[in-house]
């Protein structure tokens, strides 16, 4: 026991304000408000939310990008890279070596002036390895003999080519971005970023369209079978186990097969396998709703089945519903390229990311920015979907209310 | 734990009847019969042909016969190219899938689960960090670009490795790896989920309070339960591989049973359609088969319900 | 006085998360001697879990033990090192969680869990271990165990899972039981059922026991000493006698007030003690009961009192108990109605 002597007025009583202690001190927010909020939060979640926008805003809008269709060929500009090294020609002129050793003229700024044509005989590689071009007044050539010769004489060629212009030998001073063709050219010398582009609005629509069929078809017959319960329950689901248990892209290939192959088959397709997903989270979701007593309540108020299925069951399942949604179309996505690499595609001159991206894998060893733009495409638009849905799914628990 | 074992072999059964069934509905259902080209073929030729693969018969004959067939091994003869047995095909390609598919799944447990199980042990660490930014990209990239990526640095730029076929040893490894990268990249990220929720649970904290030394906490504890969710996954882990192979061994050219499919597709030679699905997904019922096994051995919990 | 089996001075236990350090205790100290029980009562929050995690030596990582002493059988645990902790661990101190269904490893069988203690500490082969294990199971009252040793978790009722959870946690014969809320996730009558048999392997196998809880009721048939705590600190410490009836703190009041109680004529309300505990990044300077408590003064805020001892083993903190501090009516809770003699 201490001996420090306490002044008198500590000794005066405290009103204790207790009531005050259990204010609640936040005010109260609907479920998809607090959901939203903590959406908000998460950056990655709004990083992937904000790549999906732009690349939908991209697919409706980004053709002013461009001054091409996604399907007018220039068979002379075929195989354009997006970056080409230049050699200069004259002030304001210069000249790219193609892949295939024709010459282009190309400005200062980047663009594309035309495909020259020799003034010394035929484009025709096997004849003519030499070719002599005129460009305002100045003679420029190109000799690309070198690998045959080396070839004959069994051994390795020192350079591939030369460009001499008024006969003395120029190097490449720069590289110019392509700004004809922003992301270069397929072999049909069509725009890239134009058909990239509309590509976008397929997969997108493909993926939306699938989404949507899957999300009435699943969901009705999952909120079915998980209220009915029982039997019925019991053998609506069995379907779903054996549907199921098969690699479900089998199912789509058949049915592609059957349908033939087009934009709409392809959507209804993927709709029409795929609903078992979600068919089965929402029978789960409904099963466990429906023994919460709400349900019970609304029975006893005399609701008829449909109107607790719709009106209360479907509203509540909602989360995960969304949140398998949002993960539905990166898949969609993923298996519509898929298709495309085993032909079962969109039909020419239609574009897809798939299509696009099966079109250019000929061409990968010579020209790999033609894969690299529907790739990258794909790649950037699922992870952003992963993103998002992951952050969905987090923010639509209720259990994790901080 | 042996009734547990017939109940499913029933089950898979039954899916795979349907398998069949459904296949041979769809592939009767295209209009136009299997002969139907650009070119008008003589119609006693399309006789002929009719006669010989027997589609003058009422359908559910066809059906029968067909069914007969799946069981006696005899799936028909290839529609496009004469004389030769869809089970034949099958016999020829199945080898070179088989092998690369089989890797791809090794590659798959014995690279991700340790992995995993590092990256949770070692949370928030930079190898943890490593880890994760691979996974979350690498379900992310489909496998044609894995492939194709491959291919044009491996092989064009730096010559390292040939870009088709199945002959040497290095020539497996790009397909292995394209095949496998996406399965690895689920593997790593579940396993080290499960490990990092297995390790806060309750009975681990109870068996730590007995004085169990850590790495036997962890190694018998935690394991056996954080193991359950990546044994559920090799199911469609080896579905993600089989679908996986039609594109990679085109792409590598590589003369598997994959190839056979998507010419099949290609060409609309339906027996090798029809055969080759049906061997397909009797794979992976059987594959699926085995991991239930395996599943109820580790987990006590569900030999006793369905 | 018998021998002290673990003296504990001054504990201070905290979590260092990325929001502060989180004081969960703040310096405790207690004492169980051989064959006691000893009651930790408290509301969640009051640091009476960590308090036990401490004495284990399981406070993992973002917490440790910041300061104070753990004295068992002559060692301060609290300087030993991890590995040293594990021959303790299972073997001379034991413990049992509030969960038996997730505190028991769904993947194992019940005999292997009791069989892995038993080879750990004891030495014993496996034919011996299991005959052990069966025993153990006999002891704490599961019929049949020859066959029930084989069975898994899931196929045990709540109730059999917390014997076979005190099976396992008794089976190396422990100096020191801790029993951390062990009937709170059980029905009522099986807590009965339980409540007796800690008591009746107390005397059995000869183990003292702190018992955590935060039901008075449980700890009034079971308990020889109690220890009240609030806000990481305890309040106040005595026999179960004397905090029944003759509680000094005003916490240990309001919260005989709040139950109902079957030995005195109830005449009056209940009466809970309104507020929420306070928040342990920032603890508040003083009594932390302050903010809740109707007795409380200026003096309360500023400064956390000292202990008033009554007697060798009861004491509380509370500056009402202080020599200056002005008398002032108290209502203990237990003048409700006459006491009624059992």
């Amino acid at each position: 026991m201490d001996n420090k002597k306490i002044s008198p007025e500590l000794w005066e009583k405290v009103e204790t304000k207790a009531s005050q202690t259990e204010k609640i001190t936040r005010k109260s927010l609907t479920y998809w408000q607090d959901a939203w909020r903590r959406l908000k939060k998460n950056k990655l979640a709004m990083l992937g939310l904000s790549i999906v926008v732009l690349i939908i805003l991209f697919a409706l809008f980004g053709q002013h990008l461009t001054d091409w269709d996604y399907s007018s060929q220039t068979l002379k500009n075929a195989n354009l890279p997006p970056s080409m090294d230049v050699y200069p020609v004259t002030e304001d002129k210069n000249v790219f070596v193609h892949r295939e050793y024709t010459l282009f003229l190309v400005s200062e700024e980047g663009e594309i002036i035309e495909r020259l044509e020799p003034t010394n005989g035929t484009l025709d590689i096997m004849q003519n390895k030499r070719r002599v071009y005129e460009v305002d007044g100045n003679e420029v050539e190109l000799d690309f003999s070198f690998i045959a010769a080396a070839k004959s004489e069994g051994r390795e060629a020192e350079k591939a080519f030369e460009l001499k212009v008024n006969g003395a030998l120029v190097e490449t001073t720069e590289s110019v971005w392509n700004k004809t063709y922003l992301l270069g050219t397929d072999d049909l010398g069509r725009d890239l970023l134009a058909r990239v582009r509309f590509g976008a609005t397929i997969s997108l629509q493909i993926a939306l369209v699938a989404t949507l069929v899957q999300f009435f078809v699943g969901v009705f017959y999952g909120a079915i079978s998980g209220y009915a319960g029982g039997s019925v329950d019991n053998v609506m689901m069995r379907i779903v186990d054996i549907v199921s248990t098969i690699p479900l892209l089998l199912y789509v290939i058949l049915l592609m097969v059957v349908l033939g192959s087009g934009l709409s088959t392809i959507m209804l397709a993927l709709g029409l396998v795929y609903w078992v997903r979600i068919a089965r989270i929402v029978r789960g979701e409904v099963l466990s709703l429906k023994e919460q007593e709400f349900v019970m309540a609304a029975k006893t108020l005399g609701a008829s089945t449909w109107r607790i299925i719709s009106r209360h069951l479907v509203p509540n399942a909602l989360g995960p519903i969304i949140v398998s949604l949002a993960m539905t179309i990166p898949s969609a996505i993923f298996t519509e390229a898929f298709l495309s690499f085993i032909g079962l595609g969109v039909p020419a001159p239609m574009a897809s990311w798939g299509t696009l991206a099966n079109d250019a894998v000929k061409a990968l060893r010579s020209y790999p920015h033609q894969l690299m733009w529907p790739s990258l495409a794909i790649s950037l638009t699922v992870l952003s979907f992963n993103f998002f849905g992951d952050g969905l799914r987090n923010a639509l628990d209720p259990k994790l209310r901080r | 734990m042996g009734n547990y074992l017939v109940k499913r072999l029933f089950s898979m059964l039954i899916t795979l009847w349907f398998v069949i069934t459904i296949t041979f509905f769809l592939m009767h259902s295209i209009p136009g019969g299997p002969f139907t080209r650009e070119k008008e073929l003589p119609p006693q030729v399309i006789e002929a042909l009719n006669e010989k693969y027997n589609l003058d018969a009422p359908l559910y004959e066809q059906y029968f016969d067909y069914l007969k067939g799946v069981v006696t091994f005899d799936l028909g003869p290839s529609f496009k190219m004469t004389g030769v047995a869809v089970t034949e095909l099958i016999r020829k390609g199945f080898p070179y899938s088989a092998r690369m598919g089989g890797l791809a799944a090794l590659v798959v447990l014995l690279l991700g689960i340790p992995i995993g199980i590092i990256s949770a042990l070692k949370q928030n660490s930079i190898i943890d960090y490593i880890v994760t930014i691979i996974a979350t990209i690498g379900v992310a990239v489909p496998g044609f670009v894995v492939a194709t990526v491959y291919i044009y640095v491996f092989s064009s730029k730096l010559s390292l490795v040939p870009s088709f076929g199945l002959d040497s040893w290095q020539s497996y490894i790009g397909p292995v790896l394209a095949l496998a990268f996406f399965s690895l990249a689920f593997v790593m990220r579940l396993m080290r989920s499960s490990m990092l929720e297995v390790l806060g649970a309750d009975y681990i904290r109870t068996a730590r309070a007995k004085g169990i030394p850590e790495p036997i906490v962890i190694f018998k504890h935690a394991l056996k339960n954080a193991i359950i969710p990546v044994i559920t996954f090799i199911g469609p882990m080896v579905a993600s591989i089989v679908t996986g192979s039609f594109v990679i061994e085109k792409i590598f050219a590589i003369p598997g049973m994959g190839k056979y499919f998507v010419e099949s597709v290609g060409n609309r030679d339906y027996t090798v359609l029809m055969g080759t699905t049906v061997f397909y997904a009797a794979l992976v019922i059987v594959a699926i088969l085995i991991v239930d096994v395996a599943y109820s051995i580790v987990d006590p919990r569900i030999k006793f319900g369905d | 006085m018998s021998e002290k089996v673990v003296d504990v001075r001054n504990l201070k236990t905290s979590f260092y998360t990325h929001l502060g350090e989180v004081q969960a205790v703040r310096g405790v100290s207690f004492s169980v001697e051989k064959g006691e029980v000893l009651g930790i009562v408290g509301e969640s929050g009051s640091g009476k879990s960590v308090t036990s995690m401490s004495v284990m030596k399981l406070v993992s990582y973002p917490g440790e033990i910041k300061a104070g002493e753990i004295i068992f059988k002559g060692e301060d645990l609290v300087k030993k090192k991890d590995k040293e902790m594990l021959s303790i661990r299972g073997d001379k101190i034991s413990m049992i969680f509030q969960d038996p269904m997730t505190s028991l490893n769904p993947v194992y069988t019940i005999g292997d869990q009791i069989m892995e203690a038993i080879t750990r500490h004891q030495g014993l082969d496996k034919k011996a271990a299991r005959e052990k294990a069966i025993e153990m199971l006999r002891l704490v009252g599961i019929p049949s165990p020859e066959d029930r040793i084989d069975n898994y978790p899931h196929e045990f009722s709540g109730g059999m899972r917390q014997r076979a959870m005190i099976g396992i946690a008794l089976s190396c014969e422990p100096d020191l039981l801790i029993a951390d809320e062990p009937t709170t996730a059980l029905d009522v009558t099986i807590q009965a059922q339980i409540m007796e048999l800690l008591k009746d392997l107390k005397d059995k196998i000869d183990t003292s026991i702190i018992l955590i809880t935060h039901d008075l009721g449980v700890v009034a048939d079971t308990c020889d000493k109690i220890m009240v705590m609030y806000g990481g600190l305890a309040m106040e410490r005595g026999t179960a006698q004397e905090i029944f009836y003759d509680p000094k703190h005003p916490y240990t009041m309001g919260l005989l007030k709040s139950i109902p109680r079957m030995d005195l004529n109830e005449t009056g309300r209940l009466v809970p003690i309104p507020g929420t505990p306070p928040d342990l990044i920032s603890p508040p300077e003083g009594c932390p009961f302050s903010a809740r408590c109707p007795y409380s003064m200026k003096i309360c805020k500023i400064e956390m009192p000292e202990y008033t001892k009554f007697n060798e083993g009861h004491e509380a903190a509370c500056w009402l108990l202080h020599e200056d501090a002005p008398e002032v009516e108290v209502d203990t809770g237990v003048k409700r109605g006459e006491v009624n003699d059992k």
